[in-house]
């Protein structure tokens, strides 16, 4: 546990010793790096339909503009939208994407002047039950209503703060994602920034606006606190390309009403800067949400390690002694799980199969998701363990009369069972950290929860050693059962009967 | 009991047996001699259907073989009725002595678990290894093992006793309290076909001794004409 501690701490420590490029370096080097996620990015950084290797977007020429300004070029560099930040001060100089001017990022970045202002827009059905807002205010007829959100976005925090609605906020990693799922009526609406659904709305034609836009704000350049005369440099840019006429017209190039952009700029507010919070206030605020996401992390993995390791004996037996026909299916089977990637078996679940019809909830989808991934592992570790037992076992049962189903149920699987103890227990402590993948599918587990967090509190350090910890306080006693169990069944089945 | 007629099997173009015929009456001990890869094994293991056979015909406690493969239902009421114990034990290793032996009874002929362990009981005790009942296989001696392994063929109480060479695995000592279970169990008029290397134990127990070899048998008859 001291070495876990030490290594996070080097890191943070290493983290910090590099430091951003300031203006001088950007310009000796002869590039501005910024970050965005081209994931469902439109308007602001996608990939350019006539050419998919060539991003675009208005971001794409605003820091084109930008870089120009500086007097060097400008390169993109992808990331994961709510992780951007972390980018700063190492990987990117600054982050372009939509990120919107809040008192917490006012407090952990520089955030340079406004460049475009957003407005939050409730998006529906068109033959669902929502056509105002306030019709949120009281339960629909499913309990409370199903809101998606891009996880970390000004959505989110606005949806999460109104407390007069019945909603449920649940929270996508992709822009579009919760399109799709209002699409498919897995969710009842989504909240997003307007000119992202104006983009994509033609995609989405079982979708509608409702109301107009209710709530807005800006999008803000983000660098490092200790890159001053590159934020100076940046801030000044956007004030040159403001004054002369050149963000209007590329707003109106884009179809983002590039006078209306102007006056909403000229009026923008000032955002306040949040206070830090004290390590105690910290602890009293994130740590209830951080034990609740460890009992999802654990209810994830208790309910699907049984799952995998059932699915994945009767695929091993099936393989073995099933009919000739059933084994090259599940050969398949296995070969197609292990194969393929977690997530993307989870995408399919999630995302795929309400387009048949089939939608399930996030919990069961990522139950049943982890479940089928980890089946094809356990069933091989389940093959090799009958293959372990030596042949005589099955002979002397049959020779008793046993059936084969008989001889695997009482003799060759209790002993196959036995054997794998080992790799079954380090594959349920290998799921159990798998879980943090479910996040991609709305899921928010401990990995989910410290990573949404640390960057709305800026305790990136802190959090990360109270998350390391919580893992640690988890995994150990789940070593500590599966060594008791293998115990255990290391001592005859019987011990009732009285010696002599 | 046990009718063997022109029985007859090749394994890889070899031929393993060839025409052989023996009949085992109810009561009697049959002993198979002969040099090893004679065949004695493999005509032991037809008897309870682990090997099959080209031609030919067996009757076992009623239940007759035909040349190819059997069907699983037949197997299963003719193992009921045919015991059979090992070379190398075969113990099932999870098990403890007293609930290897109440398995088969448990499971194959539905006794309840109490029933099945007061049968496994009073087997163990006639094995002599009551106080074992307990032990793992893994912590018996070799002669401990194979004693419980004939407790766990008598506990379905088997028409026909097959033993594969039963005391090959083990020394001098051993030897001699496993063969006396297996003596004492002729004399109780066990019928059992016995694959043996012992000819002091055919002396002593067989009532026919027929000595395989090549496949064929060479001579068959009363244990003190044949051998």
């Amino acid at each position: 546990m001291k070495c876990l501690l030490a290594a996070v701490l080097l890191t943070a420590a290493l983290t910090s010793a590099t430091v951003a490029a300031d203006l001088d370096k950007v310009v000796s080097r002869g590039e501005l790096v910024w970050a965005a996620d081209q994931e469902g990015g439109g308007p602001h950084v996608f990939p350019d339909p006539a050419d998919p290797r060539q991003l675009t977007g208005f971001e794409v020429d605003l820091a084109a503009l930008v870089a120009e300004e500086l007097g060097v070029k400008a390169r993109f560099q992808q990331g994961q939208w709510d992780r951007l930040p972390l980018l700063l001060g190492g990987t990117a100089d600054c982050v372009i994407n939509g990120i919107e001017l809040t008192p917490d990022r006012q407090r952990d970045y520089h955030c340079s002047r406004p460049y475009f202002a957003y407005s939050l827009q409730l998006l529906a059905r068109r033959d669902g039950p929502i056509d105002t807002l306030t019709k949120l205010a009281s339960p629909g007829p499913g309990g409370r209503w199903r809101v998606g959100v891009l996880t970390g976005s000004a959505a989110d925090s606005v949806m999460r703060s109104r407390t007069d609605l019945e909603i449920d906020v649940i929270g996508y990693d992709g822009t579009i994602d919760s399109l799709e799922q209002v699409s498919t009526g897995v969710l009842d609406a989504a909240v997003m920034d307007d000119c992202i659904f104006t983009f994509y709305a033609d995609r989405f034609r079982r979708l509608r606006t409702v109301e107009r836009p209710f709530e807005g704000g800006f999008y803000t350049i983000l660098t490092a606190r200790d890159t001053p005369q590159l934020s100076a440099a940046i801030d000044a840019a956007i004030g040159r390309l403001i004054a002369d006429g050149r963000l209007k017209a590329l707003y109106d190039r884009w179809d983002l009403a590039g006078r209306q952009q102007m006056l909403l700029l000229r009026d923008a507010a000032e955002i306040p800067v949040a206070r830090r919070k004290s390590l105690g206030e910290l602890c009293r605020d994130t740590l209830p949400l951080l034990l609740k996401a460890a009992g999802m992390t654990i209810l994830l993995s208790c309910l699907a390690f049984p799952l995998a390791v059932g699915i994945g004996l009767a695929v091993a037996v099936g393989r073995m002694h099933g009919p000739a026909w059933l084994r090259p299916l599940l050969t398949g089977y296995v070969e197609v799980l292990r194969g393929t990637p977690l997530m993307l078996q989870l995408y399919a679940i999630f995302f795929l199969l309400p387009k048949i019809g089939l939608a399930l909830p996030a919990l069961v989808a990522a139950i049943v998701g982890l479940a089928l991934n980890y089946s094809a592992y356990e069933s091989e570790i389940y093959r090799a363990g009958l293959k372990a037992v030596p042949p005589g076992q099955f002979e002397a049962s049959l020779a008793l009369g046993l059936s084969k189903w008989q001889a695997l149920r009482h003799v060759l699987v209790p002993q196959a069972v036995r054997i794998v103890m080992p790799p079954v227990t380090s594959d349920f402590i290998a799921l159990f950290k798998d879980t943090s993948v479910c996040s991609a599918i709305t899921i928010v587990e401990l990995t989910k929860r410290y990573s949404v967090l640390a960057l709305s509190t800026g305790r990136i350090v802190e959090l990360a050693i109270v998350t390391a910890l919580l893992y640690l306080c988890m995994s150990w006693p789940l070593a500590l059962l599966s060594r008791w169990f293998e115990r255990r069944l290391e001592r005859p089945a019987s011990g009732s009967i009285a010696e002599g | 009991m046990i009718t063997m007629s022109s029985l007859t099997k090749s394994r890889a173009h070899v031929r393993v047996l060839e025409e052989v015929s023996l009949v085992g009456a109810e009561g009697t001990v049959t002993a198979l001699v002969g040099p090893s890869g004679s065949g004695k094994s493999t005509l032991l293991r037809c008897l309870n259907g682990l090997e099959t056979f080209d031609a030919g015909s067996i009757t076992v406690a009623g239940h007759r073989l035909e040349p190819g493969p059997h069907s699983p239902g037949l197997l299963e009421r003719l193992r009921r009725d045919v015991g059979m114990v090992f070379q190398q034990f075969n113990l099932f290793a999870h098990l403890s002595a007293v609930d290897n032996v109440a398995l088969a009874p448990r499971v194959v002929l539905g006794m309840s678990v109490d029933e099945s362990r007061v049968r496994g009981l009073d087997l163990l005790d006639r094995v002599g290894l009551r106080s074992f009942a307990n032990a793992r296989p893994a912590t018996l001696s070799g002669g401990q093992q194979q004693r419980v392994a004939i407790a766990r063929a008598l506990a379905m109480r088997p028409r026909v006793m097959l033993f594969d060479e039963p005391t090959s695995a083990l020394d001098p000592a051993m030897t001699a309290e496993v063969m006396d279970v297996i003596v004492e169990l002729a004399q109780a008029g066990q019928t059992m076909v016995v694959v043996t290397h012992d000819h002091g134990f055919a002396r002593r127990a067989a009532t026919r001794v027929v000595e395989l070899e090549a496949g064929r048998i060479a001579r068959q008859g009363a244990a003190a004409d044949v051998l």
